[in-house]
C-alpha cells in the first residue's frame, strides 16, 4: 500500500466485497447443511485450484484474466463445472466406476462497470460422473432438492424447473447443421425471435417453425401432448427424482421444455431453481461431452448452487440460523489466575467464553458474567452461579 | 408476490406500444406519455413502469421488471442477458455506416494509407462488433448525440447510426455505405420471471406474438 501523502484505498476492486461476521456466520450454517448432505450420498470434497489456463477454458466470454510470470495466459476459474471435468480427465483418466465429487468454492466472472454485477461467486456442488440413464439424472435432481430444503429454502411447485436439450435439438433436427447450431447459439442467448428467424432462412416449414415455437412454450402438463424418448426421459427422471426426495411439496419438478442453459456443455436433461425475488439460484444438468474435450470422454452430470443468492432467498423470507449458543462475555477480577481458570473451567462446561468486551458479535446473544473465583461467575442480574450450573441453565 | 412489472419504453415506441398493450385488452389508461408518473398501476395485478429506451434491459435484466418492450437496438447495445420473446415489428429502423457522399473513394484511400478510419457512433459495441466481423481496423468515437455531423466538422471520416427513414442522413450529405442490422420492437422478459410466473405472462406473450403477425404479414 502506498502510504504516502495519498489516501488510503479502503474499498475492493468493483464487483468484490467483503463478507462481514454477520453474513458470514451465516453462510458458514448454509455451507455447513450442503456438504453434510453432499456426503450423505456419497460425494467427496474436493479442491480445484483458484486459477487456470484460459486455453483450457470452454468459453473464453466473461473470464478475469491476467498474465502468468511465464507470460501464459491465465484465469480465476469461471466455474467449477470445468475445473472438474479437467481434473478428472487427468486424474481418473483410467477410473472405470462412478465418481462423486462436491466442491464448496467461490468462482469468478467478469461482469461490465456500473450494473452492479458480482465478480465473485460461491459456487456449491456436485458432479456424478461416469454414470449415465435415468436414476444418476434423478439422485442428482433429487440431490439438489433435498439440499435447497436442508438449509431452510421453502420451496413451491414452480421453484424447480426441468428441461431437457435433447428435445429442443430435436425440434430443429430438419435443419442443416450450421443454421442449427446457429439457431441453438440464438436460443442459449435467450433471443427466441432470432433462433425463429434463423430457422425459417434456413427452410424450415412455417408449420414445423409454429410447431418449435409452441413446444418451447411449454411447461407442466402440457408436456403430456409431446412425444419422443427424450420427452419420456424427462417425465420418468422427475418422478424418480420424487421418489428419492419426496421433499416438503408435492409433485416438484415442473416440466419446462424452454429452459435452454446459457452455457453450451449441457447435453441432456437440465434443472434450475428458481425464486420470485433473487432469481436463478441453482442449475445444472448433463453434460456428457465436456470431459471428451479434454481427452477423457465420460457421461457427466451435476448442479451448482449460486451460495449468496441461496443465502438472499432465505433471508427475504425471514430465514435465520438456528441460534448458536449465546457467548459468556467475563469481565476479568482483580485476580488473574482465577480469571483465565474461569474461562478454562467455562469453556469445560461446553460454554462458548470471551475475556473481556465484544465489540462484533455477529448477531450472537451475549450473556455478561463477571469472575467470582475459579469456579463461580456473577450475572448482571445478581446471581452467583458456578460454571456447571451455567453451563446447564444456558444450553437448555 | 409483487405485481407483474411490466416496462414500456419512453419516447418513439411508447404509442405504438400502448397501442399494442390496448389490443389485447391491457388497461393502460393511467400511462400519460410525458407525464411525471412513472410507476402505474395497470390493473388484473400488472403494473407498468415508464424508463427510458436504454435502461428498459437494464431493469428486465436485473429483475426489477419482468417484462418489456424495447427496440432490438437498445438490446443490441446494451448486451443485456434477457430473452427476446416476440418481434413486434413497429418501431423498424437500420442500424448503418454511413460516410459523406461521395467521400467513400477517399476514406478508403486513407484506410490504404494510414491504416485506420474514425468511425463516430452513439453505439461503440455494435459498432465495434461490425467492424471486428469485418475485418477492419478503426477507431472509435463515442457521441452522446447527432453522429451525423462528425464527418463534416471533421470529427470522424464514417459514422455508424440508426436509421429510420434516411431523412436525417440525407440532410447532411452523407450515404448509406452497409447495413448492420435491422430492429424493431420487440417484447423481453427477465429469464427467471419468464419461467417461474409463466402462468401469468403466458397469455401475454401469445396474445401479443398474435396481434404481431396480424398488424404485420410479413416475417
Amino acid at each position: 500500500m502506498d502510504t504516502g501523502s495519498r489516501r488510503p484505498i479502503l474499498s475492493p476492486p468493483r464487483g468484490f466485497r467483503d463478507i462481514l461476521p454477520t453474513e458470514a456466520r451465516e453462510l458458514r450454517v448454509i455451507e455447513q447443511a450442503l456438504t453434510e448432505t453432499f456426503a450423505a450420498s456419497g460425494y467427496m470434497p474436493l479442491e480445484p485450484p483458484m486459477i487456470e489456463y484460459s486455453a483450457a477454458q470452454p468459453s473464453q466470454e466473461r473470464l478475469i484474466q491476467f498474465l502468468d510470470t511465464d507470460g501464459s495466459l491465465v484465469a480465476l476459474r469461471p466455474d467449477l463445472t470445468t475445473a472438474v471435468a479437467r481434473l478428472v480427465a487427468q486424474r481418473y483418466r483410467e477410473t472405470a466406476g462412478a465418481l462423486r465429487l462436491s466442491y464448496f468454492a467461490p468462482v469468478f466472472r467478469e461482469e461490465p462497470a456500473m450494473t452492479a454485477g458480482e465478480r465473485e461467486v460461491v459456487q456449491a456442488g456436485v458432479e456424478l460422473i461416469g454414470a449415465s440413464g435415468p436414476i444418476a439424472d434423478a439422485e442428482v435432481l433429487a440431490l439438489l432438492v433435498e439440499s435447497l430444503e436442508r438449509c431452510g429454502l421453502r420451496l413451491d411447485g414452480s421453484t424447480i424447473h426441468v428441461g431437457h436439450v435433447g428435445i429442443v435439438r430435436r425440434l430443429f433436427a430438419a435443419l442443416a447443421e450450421e443454421p442449427r447450431s446457429e439457431v441453438l447459439t440464438a436460443l442459449r442467448a435467450g433471443d427466441l425471435v432470432g433462433a425463429l428467424r434463423r430457422a425459417h432462412e434456413a427452410g424450415m416449414a412455417s408449420e414445423d417453425a409454429e410447431r418449435a415455437q409452441a413446444a418451447l412454450g411449454v411447461v407442466g402438463r402440457g408436456i403430456e401432448q409431446l412425444d419422443g424418448d427424450d420427452v419420456s426421459e424427462l417425465r420418468h427422471v422427475v418422478h424418480l427424482a420424487r421418489e428419492r426426495w419426496p421433499g416438503s411439496v408435492k409433485l416438484w419438478g415442473l416440466p419446462n421444455i424452454g429452459l435452454v442453459p446459457t452455457l453450451p456443455y449441457y447435453t441432456g436433461i437440465v434443472f434450475e431453481a428458481l425464486h420470485p425475488d433473487v432469481g436463478v439460484i441453482a442449475s445444472g444438468g448433463r453434460y456428457d461431452l465436456l470431459i471428451g474435450a479434454y481427452g477423457a470422454p465420460r457421461p457427466a452430470t451435476g448442479f451448482a448452487i449460486d451460495v449468496l443468492r441461496l443465502h438472499r432467498a432465505l433471508f427475504a423470507e425471514g430465514w435465520r440460523p438456528s441460534n448458536a449458543r449465546p457467548l459468556v462475555t467475563l469481565r476479568p477480577s482483580g485476580d488473574e489466575r482465577a480469571t483465565m481458570r474461569c474461562a478454562a473451567s467455562l469453556r469445560a462446561a461446553g460454554l462458548s467464553v470471551a475475556i473481556g468486551d465484544v465489540a462484533e458479535t455477529a448477531g450472537i446473544a451475549l450473556v455478561a458474567a463477571a469472575v467470582v473465583d475459579e469456579r463461580r461467575v456473577k450475572l448482571g442480574d445478581g446471581r452467583t452461579l458456578d460454571t456447571v450450573t451455567l453451563a446447564r441453565e444456558l444450553t437448555t | 408476490m409483487r405485481p407483474l412489472r411490466f416496462a414500456l419504453a419512453q419516447g418513439l415506441l411508447l404509442n405504438d406500444a400502448l397501442a399494442a398493450l390496448r389490443a389485447i385488452a391491457l388497461d393502460v389508461s393511467r400511462v400519460t406519455p410525458g407525464g411525471r408518473r412513472l410507476v402505474v398501476d395497470g390493473g388484473g395485478n400488472i403494473e407498468f413502469v415508464l424508463a427510458r429506451p436504454s435502461d428498459i434491459a437494464t431493469y428486465v435484466e436485473r429483475g426489477a421488471a419482468d417484462l418489456g418492450i424495447v427496440g432490438k437496438d437498445v438490446l443490441m447495445e446494451s448486451a443485456a442477458r434477457v430473452l427476446e420473446l416476440v418481434d413486434l415489428h413497429f418501431g423498424a429502423c437500420r442500424f448503418v455506416v454511413a460516410a459523406p457522399r461521395g467521400a467513400l473513394e477517399r476514406s478508403l484511400d486513407e484506410y490504404r494509407h494510414l491504416g485506420s478510419l474514425e468511425v463516430a457512433t452513439k453505439y461503440p459495441r455494435v459498432a465495434e462488433a461490425h467492424f471486428r466481423a469485418r475485418g477492419l481496423e478503426v477507431e472509435i468515437v463515442k457521441v452522446a448525440g447527432s453522429a451525423e455531423v462528425a464527418p463534416q466538422v471533421g470529427l470522424a471520416d464514417w459514422i455508424v447510426d440508426l436509421v429510420a427513414t434516411g431523412g436525417t442522413l440525407r440532410a447532411n450529405d452523407l450515404a448509406i455505405v452497409e447495413e448492420i442490422a435491422a430492429s424493431s420492437a420487440r417484447l423481453i422478459a427477465n429469464p427467471a420471471s419468464y419461467h417461474h410466473r409463466r402462468p401469468e405472462i403466458a397469455p401475454l406473450v401469445e396474445k401479443l406474438a398474435d396481434w404481431a403477425s396480424r398488424s404485420s404479414p410479413k416475417r
